[in-house]
């Protein structure tokens, strides 16, 4: 049963007001007027809805849907500090003012303690539109900050779940695209050898086109899961020397540290809490690369670590051809490659592999270089604990 | 006294026995090659049923794990079971480099597992390995018709 | 060298076929992981992580265990026996390389899951010729079990 609702639509002749619905628990329809007419007088454009109990009131919450709630105190079937129980009960952010006769300062704090948004004395209702307007100015800011963080939650999440297709879909591409491209590369190749002098001139080139093809495909597909595969694996996370991790670095790379006549030297490296598998492959791409690119002299290649107050900082630099700085961002780009593959062989996955194995690891990696002048990459590793900063 | 060495090869993919036909024909020409596509037609073939009467019982298997209607370790495990099979050395020859596959091949009882390679020359030589071993080193278990 | 990184057990007792065999894969640069037990029990102590060997792991087999028949304390079928019975060894590839001619032998061997059976040449060039050919075999072309999933090599990429 509904109670005494009384829906006023008051006109205003004066330039257009912003329009304001307005829900007021008041049982004093004197005080009521009173309380419309101030916010009225140059400032709201007000439609507004009276009750005086609680049924109407929710029943009024939900056909009014009030911008503000302006509740008395004290009503004889109610108390208005009720309306706020009402509004939270319902996940409402609606402002509610409570307009009242004198309280007392200490009854005052209390209530806006509790939660209303703000307390107007009835003999005081100047001040009401200039509260009213406030109240409604940071319910907008709320929501405005409450949406956006909404967003943010749902972008992020967004880009998770494709990121995680992309990577799956990289790596099952990649493998599954072994398999036929393994029977192109297989008989092109037989067919080359087969074939050789026995067809003529053009077939033999076009053959072996075909067949550098789709060798280099090969190269091109592993390096593919290569990459696919640092975000897939589980990473297994300990305490790594470097200092013997080398060791093993140095012999991965033997046959090309003896062919380029290059000297690797490394001083006092750390122990460092990350992955042995993936900390060996940033080595080994970073010193593989300096040996690549390497000048008419026979490359030097020196790697050091320093101890920040962050982190670990590990240089590699070389004596090389030099990368000019405004490619310095590109280079670590997946697939960009500096030179033609005839000069320097290469898909230019590298790098690629090396960022994302440091940013996985929670660090940055970026290069300081002039062409000609060689090229120092530096990479950071994180602390495994606060405690190692110090000291 | 060597007898005719007598090879079979149990794939699903044409291209790849022609390969591994190609390449035993130049490391081991004297070599007798049956090939079939399923595991189904191994069992068959090895048990010498219906239309395999006849065939001639393998010195060694070479056995894709990726098959139609009876997979490969499902062939190795029945090989193995047999009193009579089970002598028969088994070589997987598979594309799949997962550790899941090999250590579940050896737990079956294969021999020995060779990941095929991606390239030709690597292919050959792998053959050639195995021809070279396993027809040339090794004493293969007797035929006990 | 821990005894967690070996590749080759060889279990031999007879001094000079030793030498012969790790002549033989020095060649073939492949006798730097290679632990030399000298009887059965020693070869079973070590596969199984026991006695003096209690500090190796089950996770980290050769890649391959080369045993002779006669051996002494225990024979080399009980070995093979042992060690393709359990469980937590019987994926380890065992060849046995034996003067023994008995057809007998071999027909136990291959019964009790010996992967590979060779006979050792009395020749001096063919014994060093099969050993090459079976280090390259079982080191270089075969694919060991593994306990961890260690990616082969890690590719040089570009």
């Amino acid at each position: 049963m509904s109670g005494t609702a009384v829906k006023l639509a008051i006109e205003s002749s004066a330039a257009p007001k912003p329009k304001l619905r307005v829900l007021l628990v008041e049982d004093n329809s004197l005080d009521a007027e009173l309380v419309i007419r101030a916010l009225r007088k140059n400032s709201f454009d007000v439609e507004a809805v009276i009750v005086q109990d609680e049924d109407s009131f929710i029943e009024a919450l939900g056909t009014h849907s009030p911008e503000v709630v302006l509740a008395d105190y004290n009503l004889p079937n109610w108390k208005g500090m009720e309306a706020l129980t009402i509004l939270r009960r319902q996940n409402l952010d609606i402002p509610m003012i409570l307009v009242s006769g004198a309280l007392g300062d200490v009854l005052a704090v209390e209530c806006i303690r509790q939660g209303a948004t703000d307390y107007v004395l009835k003999d005081g209702l100047a001040r009401l539109p200039e509260v009213v307007r406030r109240a409604l100015q940071e319910k907008h800011e709320r929501s405005l900050r409450h949406q956006a963080e909404k967003d943010l939650a749902k972008k992020a999440d967004e880009l998770a779940r494709s990121n995680a297709d992309l990577e799956q879909f990289a790596y099952v591409a990649s493998h599954d695209l072994q398999e036929p491209l393994r029977m192109v590369a297989s008989y092109t190749q037989l067919l080359s050898e087969r074939y050789r002098g026995k067809l003529d001139e053009n077939a033999d080139k076009f053959i072996g086109y075909a067949s550098e093809g789709a060798l280099r495909m090969q190269v091109l597909i592993q390096d593919l899961l290569a990459f696919s595969r640092v975000g897939r694996a589980n990473a297994t996370f300990t305490n790594v020397d470097c200092k013997g991790l080398m060791e093993e670095v140095r012999k991965s790379l033997a046959s090309a540290i003896q062919e380029s006549g290059a000297v690797i030297t490394d001083a006092d490296l750390p122990s460092v809490w990350t992955d042995r598998t993936q900390m060996s492959q940033v080595l080994q791409n970073l010193i593989g690369n300096a040996i690549k690119f390497r000048g008419t002299k026979p490359p030097t290649v020196s790697i050091q670590a320093e101890k920040t107050r962050e982190h670990w900082q590990f240089c590699v630099t070389d004596n090389g051809i030099g990368i000019s700085p405004e490619f310095g961002e590109n280079i670590f780009v997946v697939f960009q490659r500096l030179h033609a593959r005839t000069e320097y062989p290469g898909n230019g996955i590298g790098l690629a592999i090396c960022k994302k194995i440091i940013e996985r690891n929670g660090g940055k990696i970026w290069v300081e270089s002039q062409p000609g002048k060689g090229s120092t990459f530096k990479f950071t590793i994180p602390f495994q604990s606060a405690d190692e900063g110090k000291a | 006294m060597k007898s005719v060495r007598q090879l079979l090869i149990v794939d699903d993919n044409p291209a790849d026995v022609t390969l591994a036909r190609e390449a035993l024909e130049v490391c081991a020409p004297g070599c007798q090659i049956s090939s079939v596509e399923d595991g189904v037609e191994a069992l068959a073939f090895l048990g010498r049923r219906e239309k395999y009467a006849n065939a001639a019982r393998p010195d060694l298997v070479i056995l894709d794990l990726n098959l139609p209607k009876r997979g490969g370790l499902a062939v190795l495990a029945a090989m193995k079971a047999g009193p009579d099979l089970r002598l028969i050395p088994v070589i997987i020859f598979s594309t799949s480099k997962l550790n899941q596959d090999v250590v579940r091949s050896y737990e079956l009882g294969a021999n020995c597992y060779v990941c095929k390679p991606g390239n030709l020359n690597e292919f050959f030589a792998a053959m050639k390995s195995i021809e070279q071993f396993w027809f040339g080193a090794a004493t293969l278990p007797p035929r006990g018709e | 060298m821990s005894e967690n990184e070996i590749d080759i057990l060889l279990v031999d007792d007879s001094r000079d076929d030793v030498d012969l065999t790790l002549h033989a894969l020095r060649a073939e640069n492949l006798a730097n992981r290679v632990f030399v037990a000298r009887d059965g029990e020693e070869a079973l102590d070590f596969l199984f992580c026991a006695g003096p060997h209690a500090g190796r792991t089950f996770e980290k087999p050769p890649k391959l265990v080369l045993l002779d028949l006669k051996l002494p304390k225990v024979d080399g079928m009980q070995v093979l026996k042992q060690v393709k019975g359990d469980s937590r060894t019987h994926t380890i590839p065992v060849v046995l390389m034996t003067s023994s001619r008995e057809e007998r032998d071999m027909a136990s061997a291959y019964n009790l899951g010996a992967n590979s059976y060779l006979q050792k040449p009395v020749n001096f060039g063919e014994f060093q010729k099969m050993v090459k050919l079976l280090g390259l075999y079982w080191l270089v072309v075969n694919q060991p079990p593994a306990a961890a999933d260690v990616p082969q090599q890690i590719k040089q990429a570009r």
